[in-house]
């Protein structure tokens, strides 16, 4: 057995960081944008800003007791150095600070587009927005530093962890919407419902048809070349260690599934100018699938870096 | 008239262009000079020990695994130094060598590179990676990061661990416990920027290897007539190897 010194908490935080770095960024670009969400705007943003910081909470809570030593964690903050576990630990924490924050500002009962916290919400929202992309980032880079492991030590990972937090932020935004926006009591909200739904359904398919296309010039890079990422890749192709695990929960659940029944939902209004019809049913299930498939990513990329080696003695 | 404008225009255009690559240029340099300087990667050390391991001489009678046990009290299932078995052929066309192993103490190491807290570093005054168990956090990124393995997350403490070339030994002009107790003389441990040295000696006047140079790393645990048959030779279905580590719960990797 090959021993896997980064176990399930990693894996877990990694899943739990992305997808709230993920939400809270969609929400601050949703809050921050000129057109589009209409009346529903505020509620996107708000839920977005909401969801995001307790799964970010919850992940960091998971690593820093990993260590077995909780409050040596401090000892990252006592310098800041180009590992980028360094980086990554000043950017979560200023993340986590000023995520809460932004949420905090949705809170009170007479938050709304306009009152008199709303400069300091956009000033956050301009915060959170990069601080998020970053956080989102640093996970992949973090992995990708390596050369002793040749499966993570790839540019192309950070981007396909980006894109797959914000796929999983968007995904979780729909998931609550499902339950607040469309129950909501406000006629105005109830009706914007489903162009908002639309903007957020569309804009994950885009961000799952860009993962799509990062999986498949990972994999392809993998084959081009020779040595040691080929045979470290070979562990998630057909017939792999991993290659079930990566073909039906990664690829098909969480990618390939969702994004063609979004691109079946969003195709009569992108291209025909019709109406876009939000499903209740869709909209639980998709979202789950791609929660799936983003906890899934992480499972099979971190287990497939540590079981894989360079081949030379 | 249109010409001279022309080429005033032109030559104030090159005029930007010079001063915005000469800005560049500055910047670049900069942000180099500061990516390099934390890793020290220019900082050479005044001194390098290093480590010879003349195979020829090994009988893998594990007495220096022992000893380095014994040395540093290193707990049940862990090991700073080990010795492995590399069988390869089938009957009767078969051998084995003996590949003994520690902390190659890179010229480049990659554990310092991504350690987050600056607790392991190469120390400039002998060239020997340390862990500063003060400052580690036992996050176990060194541990993936490393390309021969040889860290391991103690479970006695939870801080990373490794072979530090026994300093408390070596500082008192002692040679490392494992050189000590080698029977066939196979280790030799010495300062090789000094060409004098025994070990330095032997280096220029034998061919001598390092593991997995492709990383990068520069090691300075240097070898004589090791093998560099691995597991993965058995994909071309030539002949076996087989490797054994003798290290309880860590696989080759």
């Amino acid at each position: 057995m090959y021993e896997l010194n980064w176990g399930l908490p990693v894996i877990l935080y990694l899943f739990l960081a992305g997808l709230g770095a993920g939400a809270v960024t969609v929400s601050g670009s949703v809050l921050l944008r000129k057109g589009g969400f209409g009346s529903s705007r505020f509620a996107v943003a708000r839920c977005g800003a909401l969801i995001g910081p307790i799964p970010v909470m919850l992940g960091t809570f998971l690593i820093v007791f990993e260590l077995g030593q909780p409050f040596r964690a401090l000892n990252l903050f006592k310098v800041i150095n180009l590992s980028p576990m360094s980086i990554g630990s000043w950017l979560l924490a200023a993340f986590i600070v000023f995520s809460l924050l932004y949420a905090l500002t949705f809170l009170p009962r007479s938050a709304g587009p306009g009152d008199r916290l709303a400069k300091f919400r956009r000033i956050l929202a301009w915060i959170c927005v990069p601080s998020g992309i970053s956080v989102a980032l640093y996970t992949g880079i973090m992995l990708g530093a390596m050369p002793a492991r040749p499966f993570w030590n790839s540019p192309i990972l950070a981007g396909l962890f980006l894109l797959s937090a914000l796929s999983s932020g968007v995904a979780a935004i729909i998931l609550v919407g499902v339950f607040s926006r469309r129950k909501s009591s406000d006629p105005v909200i109830r009706n914007d419902h489903h162009h908002s739904s639309y903007l957020l359904t569309a804009s994950d398919a885009l961000l799952l048809g860009g993962e799509l296309v990062i999986i498949f010039l990972f994999l392809l890079f993998a084959q081009l070349t020779i040595g040691d990422v080929r045979y470290a890749v070979a562990t998630i192709l057909p017939g792999g260690r991993l290659g079930l695990a990566f073909w039906v929960l990664v690829v098909g659940f969480g990618v390939l599934i969702p994004f063609v029944i979004e691109i079946i939902q969003i195709r009569p209004k992108l291209l025909n100018g019709g109406v876009f019809k939000s499903i209740t049913a869709i909209e639980v299930a998709v979202p789950i699938l791609i929660l799936i498939g983003g906890f899934a990513l992480r499972y099979v990329v971190v287990i497939a870096g540590q079981i894989t080696a360079p081949s030379a003695l | 008239m249109n010409d001279k404008t022309s080429i005033t225009g032109r030559r104030n255009f090159m005029k930007k262009l010079l001063g915005g690559t000469a800005v560049t240029a500055a910047a670049t340099g900069a942000l180099v000079s500061f990516a390099k300087s934390p890793a020290g990667e220019d900082a050479k050390p005044t001194k390098q020990y290093g480590m010879l391991i003349d195979t020829r001489k090994c009988i893998g009678c594990h007495s220096c695994s022992v000893a380095c046990k014994a040395e540093f009290d290193v707990p049940l299932g862990s090991t700073r130094s080990w010795v492995e078995y590399v069988e390869k052929g089938s009957y009767p066309n078969v051998s084995r060598n003996f590949l003994p192993r520690l902390c190659n103490h890179c010229r480049h190491p990659q554990c310092v590179d991504v350690c987050p807290t600056d607790a392991t570093y190469k120390r400039p005054q002998d060239g020997i990676v340390v862990i500063d168990t003060g400052l580690c956090i036992g996050c176990k990124y060194c541990i993936q990061a490393c390309p021969y393995d040889a860290r391991f997350l103690n479970p006695v403490t939870g801080f990373a661990d490794k072979c530090d070339f026994c300093i408390h030994r070596v500082s008192k002009g002692l040679e490392p416990a494992c050189v000590n107790s080698c029977i066939g003389g196979a280790r030799i441990f010495g300062d090789i920027s000094d060409p004098e040295s025994e070990i330095s000696r032997l280096m220029a006047t034998n061919p001598v290897t390092v593991l997995r140079p492709g990383k990068g790393t520069e090691p300075n645990v240097y070898y004589i007539a090791a093998d560099d048959s691995g597991e993965h030779e058995n994909n071309r279905g030539w002949y076996d190897v087989r490797i054994t580590t003798h290290r309880r719960e860590k696989e080759r990797r």
